[in-house]
């Protein structure tokens, strides 16, 4: 863009279409859209302008889930069938999770390699702890007491980075390691489980992945959040609007609430026909509001709080935000000790989805690490830091867990969709790296 | 260290600070190798203390730490069973393939980059090679079936090489991807996850690579072999040291040149007398040199004169050094990195090779597992002394470190621990490389090399 001359004749570049108000329209692409829409005709131009200059955010991750979607319905019917599709949500949590928990250390410009092993050590922790012949606690106090390990780990990483200025690749690689011996220790040597129905510690935490809320109460909690969600969004226009602020279209707020509701209306419905190949499984899982909860006090941490902003701003240039006074050191600790904890959440379902752990299942839970990397970035989260948000590990996860879930339909052996997801992986990294590229063409 | 020279001597004397009135010049002399400046042993070993000191240890923390390793073990296993010629024997196997795959990550650390894919390059490699030899099958001439599966890995490398240097994406997220692919493909290629292959040793051709690790030279042939090794090295050490005297350039003591042939007689005979001890049963006797060993010596002495006496290696540490002012002073970077991954990468298919040897010619998807060998190789590099900010390192380290790696592992595995074995041999490396990185940290920290915020 930048090597046409302005100054030229536009006749005089034959086959090239210069468009006289590119640059403010650049300009224009640096500020998110909402901010300076005063239509919903503006507020769609800002959004195309942006996709254009390379900041495309989760339109990518949005068609590849469309892609996917039709590709493998195509190639068998059952794919978007009611109960595959609650099937391949259950295969995504995991990656959705542990991408949210990568997410946080990749907007630092460091890297977790950690997380899927402090996912398999929680599985083992809170089986362990609920034991009726062990220590017997209650489930929550188990939960309560693996996440607090695990954060201390994650704390413990970042110190490492942070303070000693160990990269963060190594030490999450050491950290695994570590992690996967001690894992084993904890199970000693045979295996662990939750599988007992008897005891109702044991039954919550299989509950957790394999519960459901009854049809009635997925409904009221549908109107409960859709309610709670419209009114939030439009008393705070409202707001902005009373308060002379720039605030996007009335038409835009309505559009949002009523794609939200559809969304909703729609995964409700999915959830509450019957999924049972014999008696009746319906209703929404648990896992579906566990995956909301994470997702929305995460993007509100990190858009919301000035943390948030402080992440991004590491991210985005260390030594700048230094300079501005943040608190580097600290604040990347925090990101390991988030990353950790998230990955300790998604280790309470992996033990659950498991019910019983086994030194292979404990030596499974590392593959996780490189697809979950792989969900953020094909979710549009930067390797490089700054750039990325939760919502991208949430869809990126539901990518992965949609091709590993076609594929496993189609028949396929596990070492291709390896290969698929390396694959990619590596397209995703490229396009980020490409896309970056572009970026300070426009400055 | 700082005192400047204005400062009295004798009040830092005072305050109980021993001032070193020589301390500037021989900070100067600890950034130039000893032997460039030493007329004299006692200088030349002067020299080598400074630099020591001054944090540039070399290989000798890492001898230091193998000696150590081997006296605990020899202590602490049941029967004192560590230092027997067979368990030693045992252990140099083990470690081949720790070692051959540490000397490949030492060329891409060197650059400052990482390559995470090498351990399931190699077993790649590895079973490419068995499936090229295999009868019924394709049937290849042993060396044939090497040579394409060592440039199969190679190409492999280099197309790695090519997404790092020319599109620049980052090559631990690269390699990343590589591990999951190979690894995928290696399934693949061994047929299914119960697949396996295996030499079969009545064939003469499958059975050389089977003695790769698994054969021996026979004890008067390894003692002919070891006097040619030290006559011819003594002969190039002695000739190139004398040529540089003639020439009126800087060259090491007399001394020094005479101490170093006998110490490289001295470690040789040290191990072909090990070897030529009967590690057998009282029924067969075996003794003899592994031809691992050559190997080796062979893999290190190509990658030391690679990396210490051609432009190509000089350029690698030019860049691991500083990528910007290389690319100032005209190395193309694209090229040097594309070669270094994909040479990386040829090397580890080696190492692939002699795993599967070393597993008595059998592959199978157990018999190795892509990322612990990655992690220990990487481990056994760091521990070694190669810097993984890039610049610093040498083939040799990846050889040591890859001997101190396997020695712990085995060792551990001669414990008897029961349910602690398999947990601490994830948690040891671990440790072990995160403490290595460390020490690299902190010892870089004074030099300026690690700028970080």
């Amino acid at each position: 863009m930048s090597d046409i001359p302005v100054t030229a004749d536009p006749a005089e570049t034959p086959g090239t279409v210069v468009d006289l108000t590119a640059a403010h329209e650049v300009a224009a692409a640096d500020v998110p859209p909402e901010l300076l829409a005063q239509s919903l005709g503006q507020y769609l131009r800002a959004l195309w302008l942006r996709v254009r200059s390379g900041d495309s955010g989760v339109l990518p991750v949005v068609l590849g889930i469309i892609v996917v979607a039709v590709a493998f319905q195509i190639a068998n019917a059952k794919f978007l069938s009611p109960q595959n599709l609650v099937q391949l949500f259950e295969q995504s949590t995991v990656y959705m999770l542990l991408a949210m928990a990568v997410i946080f250390v990749l907007l630092l410009g460091e890297i977790d390699f950690s997380v899927g092993l402090v996912m398999g050590l929680n599985a083992v922790l809170v089986a362990e702890l609920v034991q009726p012949t062990g220590p017997d606690f209650p489930w929550w106090a188990a939960i309560i007491v693996a996440l607090l390990a695990s954060a201390a780990f994650g704390a413990f990483q970042g110190w490492l980075v942070a303070r000693l200025g160990l990269p963060s690749f190594i030490v999450t690689l050491g950290g695994l390691l570590i992690l996967e011996g001690l894992a084993i220790i904890f199970l000693g040597g045979s295996l662990v489980g939750i599988g007992n129905s008897r005891f109702t510690n044991e039954r919550i935490l299989y509950d957790i992945f394999y519960g459901q809320f009854s049809p009635v109460v997925g409904w009221i909690l549908l109107a409960v959040l859709v309610v709670g969600g419209a009114t939030g969004m439009w008393l705070r226009d409202m707001q902005r609007r009373r308060g002379g602020l720039e605030t996007s279209p009335r038409s835009l707020t309505a559009l949002k609430i009523i794609l939200m509701t559809v969304a909703g209306v729609a995964i409700v419905v999915i959830c509450n026909s019957n999924r049972a190949h014999s008696g009746v499984i319906e209703g929404v899982p648990y896992i579906i509001p566990i995956v909301l909860i994470v997702l929305g006090a995460s993007t509100i941490l990190l858009q919301r709080t000035r943390f948030g902003r402080y992440v991004y701003a590491i991210g985005g240039n260390p030594e700048a935000a230094r300079r501005a006074g943040v608190r580097v050191r600290s604040v990347r600790i925090w990101g390991f000790v988030l990353s950790a904890l998230i990955s300790a959440i998604a280790g309470v379902l992996f033990g659950s989805w498991q019910v019983s752990m086994t030194t292979n299942i404990i030596k499974s839970a590392n593959a996780y690490v490189l697809l979950a990397i792989a969900a953020a970035v094909i979710g549009g989260t930067s390797l490089f830091g700054g750039r990325g948000k939760t919502i991208h590990g949430v869809l990126g996860g539901l990518v992965i867990g949609g091709i590993y879930n076609g594929l496993y339909l189609l028949g396929i052996q596990s070492q291709w969709i390896d290969v698929v997801v390396a694959a990619v992986l590596l397209v995703a990294a490229t396009v980020d790296v490409l896309s970056r590229r572009g970026a300070p063409l426009r400055a | 260290m700082t005192a400047n020279a204005g400062d009295s001597p004798a009040a830092a004397a005072d305050a109980g600070i021993a001032v070193d009135l020589t301390a500037d010049p021989e900070i100067a002399a600890a950034e130039v190798p000893p032997e460039l400046l030493a007329q004299s042993l006692r200088q030349y070993l002067r020299g080598w203390w400074l630099q020591i000191r001054s944090g540039n240890s070399g290989v000798l923390p890492s001898i230091l730490a193998i000696v150590l390793v081997a006296i605990v073990f020899e202590i602490i296993t049941p029967e004192h069973a560590f230092l027997r010629p067979s368990n030693l024997v045992y252990i140099f196997g083990l470690s081949t393939v720790y070692m051959v795959l540490a000397v490949a990550e030492t060329v891409v650390l060197l650059l400052g980059e990482i390559d995470l894919s090498i351990g399931a390059v190699a077993l790649v490699g590895g079973v490419i090679a068995f499936k090229l030899v295999q009868k019924p099958g394709p049937d290849w001439p042993w060396w044939a079936a090497i040579l394409v599966a060592l440039v199969g890995c190679g190409v492999v490398g280099a197309l790695q090489g090519t997404l790092v240097a020319r599109l620049k994406i980052p090559s631990f997220i690269v390699t990343l991807g590589g591990f999951l692919l190979f690894s995928g493909i290696l399934i693949v290629i061994l047929g299914g996850a119960d697949g396996n292959v295996d030499l079969n040793t009545d064939s003469p051709n499958q059975r050389v690579i089977y003695n790769m690790v698994q054969g021996i030279i026979t004890p008067v042939v390894g003692w002919v072999a070891l006097a040619v090794v030290v006559v011819a090295a003594a002969a190039v050490l002695w000739r190139r040291a004398a040529a540089r005297r003639r020439q009126g350039l800087v060259a090491p003591p007399a001394s020094l040149t005479a101490i170093r042939i006998g110490l490289v007689a001295l470690v040789g005979i040290v191990v072909v007398v090990i070897c030529n001890l009967n590690r057998g049963t009282l029924i067969t006797a075996v003794a003899g040199v592994p031809w691992v060993i050559p190997i080796v010596l062979v893999v290190l002495g190509v990658w030391t004169l690679v990396l210490g006496r051609t432009r190509f290696g000089r350029y690698i540490y030019a860049i691991g050094g500083n990528p910007e002012a290389a690319r100032r002073a005209g190395v193309g970077l694209a090229g040097i990195r594309t070669w270094s991954f994909a040479l990386c990468a040829a090397t580890a298919g080696l190492g692939g090779i002699l795993l599967g040897s070393f597993f008595f010619g059998e592959y199978s998807t157990n018999t190795a597992d892509p990322g612990q060998l990655v992690l220990y190789s990487v481990a056994a590099a760091v521990i070694g002394g190669v810097s993984l900010f890039g610049g610093r390192g040498k083939a040799l380290h990846g050889i040591l470190g890859g001997l101190l790696i396997g020695a712990i592992a085995y060792g551990v595995s001669l414990l008897n621990l029961g349910q602690l074995t398999t947990p601490l041999q994830y948690i040891l490396p671990g440790g072990v490389l995160i403490g290595a990185v460390l020490v690299d940290v902190l010892s870089r920290r004074g030099t300026g090399s690690v700028t970080r915020v």
